[in-house]
C-alpha cells in the first residue's frame, strides 16, 4: 500500500479480538451503542490527531510529575496513559456498583469478625489455618475497632470481564489501596486532551468520590476530637512505587504528607513534628502496609512506622485508615470461601461473582490444582517483595515441577484461580488502534450508611494481546474509565463543594512537618551552590579558551578558586602541578562526577532529592522546571564529551538558565509563608558563603596590576557584576571598588552584605524558639557579620600587609564571615530541624517477624 | 501453694535515652492451675504513660513509655501467685498411658469441629521462631507412632531432649536458629522448649510455648541465695478432647507445683519478657536480670 493517507486510515481499523469478548463490538461484529460516539470521534481526529493528543497527554503527565517507580534498580517512569478511554454504560455500571457495595459490606463484616469474635473460625466456616498461617493476620491488632459501623474504610477490587460478558472480581485490595489518585490524574489529563469528546460523552465525575472520602475521614476524626481535626497521609517515602500518588492526594485533599519519622507518640497521643512544635494528629490515612507501622508491636526492625502507634490506636486517641490489620482481607484464599462467608453473614451469595478459586491448604483443592495447572493462575496468599503469580499454561516442564513441589511443600501459602481471558478493548499503541486485554480496579469508601463507589476507576491494558500479566510493574498502560451517563451530570468540584475550615490559614499553623521545612532549606542551598559553581566554571572555561593567553599566575588562581568554591579538595590546591598544567580532566570531574561531594552533578542530584521530599508543595510550573533540570543534567555528559575543544561553557548555559528560572519562580510564585522563608534562608546562607569563598580565594592574594585586573574582572563576570562595575567605575578599576561592590553594597543582590541583611530579616520572622536573655545565637552571629562589614575600612581591606603578597585584613574578615555563616546555619538546623536518629530495639531480634 | 516472685530487669545505657516505648510480659496470667493474686510493676525512672491489658493469647501485658532522658531503666515486678492444689495432685498421679493415641489425636484434629479443637490448630502451624524442617521431623519420629498414647509419646520426647541435649548457656542466645540447636545438641530452656514444640508440630500436634519461673531449692543445709532463680520456659501440648498438658524438657518432668506460669504463645517471640524501641542511648547497653521465687505459704487458703 503506497498511499500514505490510506495507510493512516488503516491505523484506525480496529480488529476486534477473536474468540474472546470484545468491549466495543458484539459477536456479529456489530458495534455496541455506547462505543459509537467515541469511535466516531476518534475517526474524526484521525491518527495524526490522536498521536498529537497522546503527545500532549504525555507532556502534561510529565509536567505533573506523574511517575511510577518500578523494577530493580529502581526506575522512575512517567505514568502511562492510553488516550483511548475504557467505556462502561450507566446501566451495567449500576449493577456492578451495587455488587461492589455488597462486597465491601461483606468484607467489612469479615474484618470485624477476624479481629473480634472469630465466629468464622469457631463455627467452621473458615479453616483455622487459612487465617492463622497468613502473614496479614496481626495478632497485636485483636480487639481494635474504629468508632464507626465500618471498620473497612477503603476497598478496591480488581475486575475483569470474562468470555460470557460477566464482570468478575479477581482480587481485593484492603491494605492501602493505590490507584485512586492515578485515576483522578488520568481524568484530569483526558478532560484536557479530549475536551469535547469528554464533554459530550456525559461522563460521570470522579470528584464526588473524593468528597465522600474527605467527609468520611472528617467524620471519623471528629468522633475523637472536639477541635478541627488534623488528618495526615503517611507515606513510606519518595522511593515508594506510588509516591507520586501520595503527594498528589495530599495536595488534592489538602492534608500534610508525612513519613514515619515526622510523627511521634507522646503522652499517649500521636503528634506531627512541625516548626511550631508538636501538633496533635487525629487521623492517619496510611499508605504504609500495616505490618510496618509500629516497630514496638509489629515488625520490630521497621523504620517506616511510628513507635507506639498501635497503643495510641488501641486507646482510641488516633484513627488509622484502613485500620491496622486490614491486610488480612487481601488473602486470596478468602475468595475460595466467599460463598460460605456470604451465606453466613448475609444469608445469600454475592451478586457480583468472584473468580473460581482453590486453596491448596484444602487437600481436595490441592489435588485439583496439581492436575489442572494449565487452566489456573497460582498466587501466593501473602504478597511480599519478590513474590509473584504463576500462569500454569506458561510454565515449562521444569518450572511446573518446581511449582508443584512448592505447592505440596507449603500448601497453606498458595491459592489457584481459574484463568479468565480478559475482554479486549481498543488501545492506542505504537501508532495504531489495537485490541488489548483490560483489567479494571474500582475504589469504594465507606459513607454514612454504606459505601460510595468511584464512578469509574483505573483500567489497565496489556502491552500485547496475550495479556496474562497485568500490572504496572510489567509495563501495562492505564486508561481513564468513563461511565457514560444518559444525561449530563451537575458539575461539582471538590473545592467549591466544601470549603475546609481547618485548612484555611494552614500555612500559618505550619501545617507541614519539619522534614519538609528542612528539605526546602536545603533545596535553596543546593540550588545556589550548583549555580555559583556553574557560573565560575563557565567563566573559567571562557578564559581558558580565549585567544589571549592568560598569564600563568592568573590562570592558576582561577583554577584554584574552582576547588575552593566547590570544596572539591585537594583538586587544584593540592599542590599537584600536573593538574594545573592539564586542568581539563579535573574540571570535567568537578562537573560530572556525581560521586564527588561538591561537584555540580552531586549538588544537582541533591537538589532533586530535596524536591522529591517536598513534591506536594511544588507548583506545576516548578515541577516543569525541575523536569527540565533533570533532562539537562542527563544531557550534560554527552554535551561535554568533546571537552575544552568546543566551547564547553555553552553546555553549562542551559543549566544556569534553568536554575535562574527556578529561583525566579520561588521568588515570584511562592506564598511568603514559613516554607518560602526557609527556602530563601537556605539560598541566602549559601550565596553568602559562596561569595565569601570566591572573594577569599581570588582577591586575598596580591597580584601585579594587570593580573589583578583580570582576576577581578573574572570574579565580577561570574557574579554578573561586570557591567555595573564598568558603568559605575568607568575611569579605572581598582580592587577597592570591586570590594565595595561585592562585599559592601547593600543594593547589590549579589553582595555579601545584602545576603546577611536578608538572613537577619528572615531570622526575625521565624517562630521564636525559647532562649535565654538577649539575642539568640544565630541573631548574634548575623549581627556581628553585618557590623564587621560595616566597621571595616575599604582601604585597609584592599591594602597589602607588609610585603606579604596578601591582604591580611581582608582575609581575616572573610574567614570570620565564613565562620559566622556556617554557625548560623548549624544553629538553624539545631533549632528547627529534627535530628532524631533511627530508633534501636531494646532486644535485637534477628528472627523473621513474618511467616 | 503461694509464691512470691520478684523479677527485676535493669538496663544501663551508654548515653541517655531520650524516648523509650516498651512492652513487658512479666505479669503472671491466670490459668486453670494458678491464680495471680497480686502483681505490681514499678518502672524507674517513672513511666510517662503506662497501660495494662490482656493480649491476644490472654497474657497480661504492660505497655509503658519514658519520654524524658534517662540513662537507666529498671523494671521491677513483684507478684503473688497461688498454685491450685489440683495441679499438684493431678499431674503427679496421671497415668500417661491412658489417653488417646497419636493416631486418634490426628484424626480428631482434622475432623472435629469443636471450638477448642479448631482453635488449637493455630499451634500446629509454623511461627516466626519455629519453622518445621525435615531434620526436626526426623528427630521426632521415633517417639510417635499411631497406636501409642499421645501423652506418653510426648513424655518420651521430653525425656529424649533432656538426655540428648546439653544445657549450656554459652552455646546459644535468643536468636539462635532451631536448626543450630538441633545440630549442636545444646542450648537452654528456651531452645529445648522450641525444639519440642517444633517436633510436635512436625507430626501435626498443637504445641505452645510457656514462659514462667521455677522454684529452685538450695542444696540441703544451705541458705537460698537472693536473685539466684531465673525465668524459665517449657511447653504445653494439646491432646484433643483432653486439654493442654505441660512438659519441661530442661528438667525432664511435667510442671507441677514448682512451675509458675507467666505467659504463653506460639514461641518466645510472642511472650518475650521486655521488648521495645528507644531513641539515642549510644551504641551499647548493659542488662542485668535478677529473679527470686519464694514460698509465702504452703497453705493455699489465705
Amino acid at each position: 500500500m503506497d498511499n500514505p493517507a490510506a495507510k493512516m486510515m488503516d491505523a484506525l481499523e480496529y480488529q476486534p479480538a477473536t474468540g474472546g469478548y470484545d468491549e466495543p463490538f458484539g459477536d456479529q461484529g456489530e458495534i455496541r451503542e455506547h462505543w459509537q460516539y467515541l469511535l466516531n470521534g476518534l475517526k474524526t481526529l484521525g491518527p495524526a490527531g490522536i498521536r498529537e493528543r497522546q503527545k500532549k497527554a504525555e507532556r502534561i503527565l510529565r509536567d505533573d510529575g506523574a511517575t511510577y517507580i518500578s523494577g530493580s534498580p529502581l526506575k522512575t517512569q512517567t505514568w502511562q496513559l492510553d488516550p483511548v478511554p475504557a467505556l462502561l454504560e450507566s446501566e451495567e455500571w449500576g449493577s456492578i456498583e451495587s455488587g461492589l457495595l455488597e462486597r465491601a459490606e461483606l468484607l467489612n463484616l469479615v474484618l470485624k469478625d477476624l479481629y473480634g469474635e472469630r465466629e468464622l473460625v469457631r463455627r467452621g466456616v473458615l479453616p483455622p489455618e487459612l487465617l492463622y498461617s497468613h502473614g496479614g493476620f496481626l495478632r497485636a491488632c485483636q480487639g481494635i475497632s474504629l468508632p464507626d459501623d465500618h471498620q473497612l474504610i477503603l476497598h478496591a477490587a480488581d475486575m475483569v470481564r470474562g468470555q460470557d460478558g460477566q464482570m468478575l472480581v479477581i482480587g481485593d485490595r484492603t491494605q492501602a489501596p493505590s490507584g485512586a489518585g492515578y485515576a483522578l490524574e488520568n481524568r484530569t489529563v483526558m478532560s484536557r486532551v479530549l475536551p469535547s469528546l469528554f464533554r459530550d460523552s456525559h461522563v460521570h465525575r470522579l470528584s464526588l468520590f473524593f468528597q465522600s472520602l474527605r467527609h468520611k475521614l472528617n467524620d471519623l476524626a471528629n468522633a475523637i476530637t472536639s477541635e478541627a481535626p488534623r488528618i495526615v497521609i503517611l507515606t513510606p517515602g519518595a522511593l515508594n512505587e506510588t509516591y507520586f500518588e501520595h503527594a498528589y492526594l495530599a495536595n488534592y485533599l489538602g492534608y500534610p504528607l508525612v513519613q514515619g519519622s515526622d510523627l511521634q507518640v507522646r503522652n499517649g497521643c500521636l503528634w506531627m513534628k512541625s516548626l511550631g512544635g508538636l501538633e496533635r494528629v487525629d487521623l492517619v490515612l496510611r499508605r504504609v502496609d500495616d505490618f510496618y507501622c509500629d516497630p514496638v508491636e509489629l515488625k520490630s526492625d521497621s523504620q517506616l512506622g511510628v513507635p507506639g502507634l498501635l497503643e495510641v490506636v488501641r486507646s482510641g486517641k488516633v484513627i488509622v485508615v484502613n485500620p491496622l490489620g486490614s491486610g488480612i482481607l487481601e488473602n486470596p484464599a478468602l475468595l475460595r470461601y466467599l460463598p460460605q462467608i456470604s451465606q453466613h453473614f448475609l444469608g445469600r451469595e454475592l451478586s457480583l461473582p468472584t473468580v473460581k478459586s482453590y486453596w491448596c491448604g484444602d487437600p481436595q483443592d490441592l489435588t485439583y490444582v496439581l492436575e489442572n495447572l494449565d487452566k489456573l493462575v497460582i498466587k501466593p496468599t501473602f504478597r511480599r517483595p519478590g513474590s509473584h503469580s504463576y500462569f500454569g499454561s506458561e510454565l515449562n516442564d521444569d518450572e511446573r515441577q518446581r511449582l508443584c513441589q512448592q505447592l505440596k511443600k507449603r500448601p497453606l501459602h498458595y491459592v489457584a484461580q481459574e484463568y479468565i481471558t480478559p475482554s479486549s478493548t481498543p488501545a492506542w499503541q505504537e501508532g495504531q488502534l489495537v485490541s488489548r486485554p483490560a483489567l479494571l480496579r474500582s475504589f469504594s469508601v465507606a459513607s454514612h450508611s454504606s459505601y460510595s463507589v468511584m464512578p469509574g476507576g483505573l483500567t489497565r491494558v496489556g502491552r500485547n494481546d496475550q495479556g496474562l500479566m497485568l500490572s504496572n510493574q510489567t509495563g501495562a498502560a492505564s486508561k481513564d474509565t468513563w461511565i457514560l451517563a444518559s444525561e449530563p451530570e451537575k458539575q461539582i468540584s471538590l473545592r467549591e463543594a466544601q470549603p475546609h475550615p481547618f485548612q484555611a490559614g494552614a500555612e500559618k499553623r505550619a501545617a507541614f512537618p519539619c522534614r519538609v521545612v528542612e528539605n526546602l532549606y536545603w533545596m535553596g542551598r543546593y540550588a545556589e551552590r550548583a549555580e555559583s559553581a556553574l557560573r565560575l566554571l563557565r567563566t573559567v572555561f571562557v578564559q581558558l579558551n580565549s585567544t589571549y593567553a592568560m598569564p600563568e599566575q592568573t590562570r592558576n588562581l582561577l583554577l584554584r578558586s574552582v576547588t575552593d568554591l566547590t570544596t572539591t579538595y585537594p583538586g587544584f590546591v593540592g599542590g599537584d602541578s600536573s593538574l594545573l598544567a592539564e586542568p581539563e580532566p579535573e574540571l570535567m570531574s568537578v562537573i560530572l562526577d556525581g560521586q564527588r561531594a561538591g561537584s555540580v552533578t552531586s549538588n544537582l542530584n541533591n537538589l532533586l532529592k530535596c524536591t522529591d521530599q517536598v513534591r506536594e508543595m511544588l507548583s506545576a510550573d516548578t515541577q516543569r522546571v525541575i523536569n527540565d533540570l533533570r533532562d539537562q543534567l542527563e544531557a550534560l555528559e554527552p554535551a561535554l564529551q568533546h571537552g575544552l575543544t568546543s566551547a564547553p561553557e555553552e553546555a553549562l548555559d542551559p543549566l544556569v538558565t534553568t536554575l535562574l528560572a527556578l529561583s525566579g519562580l520561588w521568588q515570584e510564585s511562592m506564598v511568603r509563608g514559613l516554607g518560602w522563608r526557609f527556602m530563601d534562608l537556605g539560598r541566602r546562607v549559601e550565596k553568602g558563603l559562596q561569595a565569601v569563598r570566591l572573594l577569599r580565594s581570588s582577591l586575598v592574594q596580591v597580584l601585579p596590576e594587570q593580573e589583578q585586573m583580570e582576576v577581578l574582572e573574572a570574579v565580577l563576570l561570574c557574579s554578573e557584576n561586570l557591567i555595573t562595575f564598568r558603568r559605575r567605575y568607568s575611569e579605572e578599576s581598582e580592587i577597592e571598588q570591586g570590594l565595595e561592590l561585592l562585599l559592601y553594597d547593600a543594593s547589590n543582590p549579589r553582595s555579601v552584605f545584602y545576603q546577611i541583611e536578608l538572613i537577619r530579616k528572615h531570622l526575625s520572622e521565624l517562630p521564636v524558639a525559647a532562649h535565654g536573655v538577649g539575642l539568640a545565637d544565630e541573631d548574634r552571629f548575623m549581627l556581628e557579620a553585618s557590623s564587621s562589614i560595616q566597621l571595616s575600612k575599604l582601604s585597609e581591606l584592599a591594602a597589602e600587609y607588609e610585603d606579604s603578597q596578601s591582604r591580611q585584613a581582608l582575609d581575616q574578615l572573610l574567614v570570620r564571615l565564613r565562620h559566622l555563616l556556617q554557625e548560623t546555619s548549624s544553629q538553624i538546623g539545631d533549632k528547627y530541624f529534627d535530628h532524631i536518629k533511627a530508633h534501636q530495639q531494646l532486644v535485637r531480634t534477628s528472627w523473621d517477624d513474618e511467616l | 501453694m503461694i509464691y512470691q516472685i520478684r523479677h527485676v530487669t535493669h538496663y544501663e545505657y551508654e548515653k541517655p535515652v531520650t524516648l523509650g516505648y516498651n512492652l513487658a510480659q512479666l505479669l503472671p496470667r491466670d490459668t486453670h492451675y494458678q491464680s495471680c493474686m497480686r502483681s505490681d510493676i514499678k518502672v524507674t525512672p517513672r513511666q510517662t504513660t503506662g497501660q495494662r491489658r490482656t493480649d491476644y493469647f490472654g497474657n497480661e501485658t504492660f505497655y509503658f513509655t519514658l519520654e524524658y532522658p534517662h540513662k537507666e531503666l529498671i523494671v521491677d515486678v513483684s507478684s503473688d501467685v497461688r498454685i491450685h492444689d489440683s495441679k499438684t495432685s493431678r499431674d503427679m498421679e496421671m497415668d500417661l498411658d491412658l489417653g488417646i493415641t497419636c493416631g486418634q489425636a490426628s484424626m480428631i484434629l482434622q475432623q472435629n469441629r469443636e471450638i477448642e479443637v479448631l482453635e488449637s490448630r493455630e499451634f500446629v502451624l509454623d511461627s516466626p521462631m519455629i519453622k518445621v524442617f525435615p531434620a526436626l521431623r526426623e528427630y521426632a519420629r521415633s517417639s510417635f507412632n499411631r497406636d501409642r498414647p499421645l501423652l506418653s509419646a510426648v513424655r518420651e520426647l521430653t525425656h529424649r531432649i533432656y538426655k540428648d541435649f546439653k544445657y549450656d548457656p554459652e552455646s546459644t542466645n535468643v536468636a539462635t536458629p532451631l536448626a543450630d540447636v538441633l545440630e549442636n545438641r545444646s542450648g537452654v530452656c528456651q531452645d529445648f522448649a522450641h525444639l519440642a514444640i517444633g517436633c510436635l508440630r512436625s507430626v501435626g500436634i498443637p504445641a505452645r510455648y510457656v514462659s514462667g519461673y521455677l522454684e529452685t531449692l538450695p542444696p540441703p543445709g544451705q541458705e537460698k541465695l537472693v536473685g539466684s532463680d531465673a525465668s524459665h520456659a517449657w511447653f504445653a501440648v494439646y491432646s484433643p478432647g483432653e486439654g493442654w498438658f505441660e512438659f519441661d524438657p530442661t528438667n525432664d518432668n511435667m510442671p507441677a507445683e514448682h512451675h509458675i506460669t507467666t505467659a504463653w504463645g506460639r514461641d518466645y517471640g510472642d511472650v518475650s519478657p521486655l521488648k521495645g524501641v528507644f531513641f539515642d542511648g549510644g551504641d551499647s547497653q548493659k542488662l542485668k536480670v535478677s529473679v527470686d521465687v519464694s514460698r509465702v505459704s504452703a497453705n493455699a487458703e489465705l
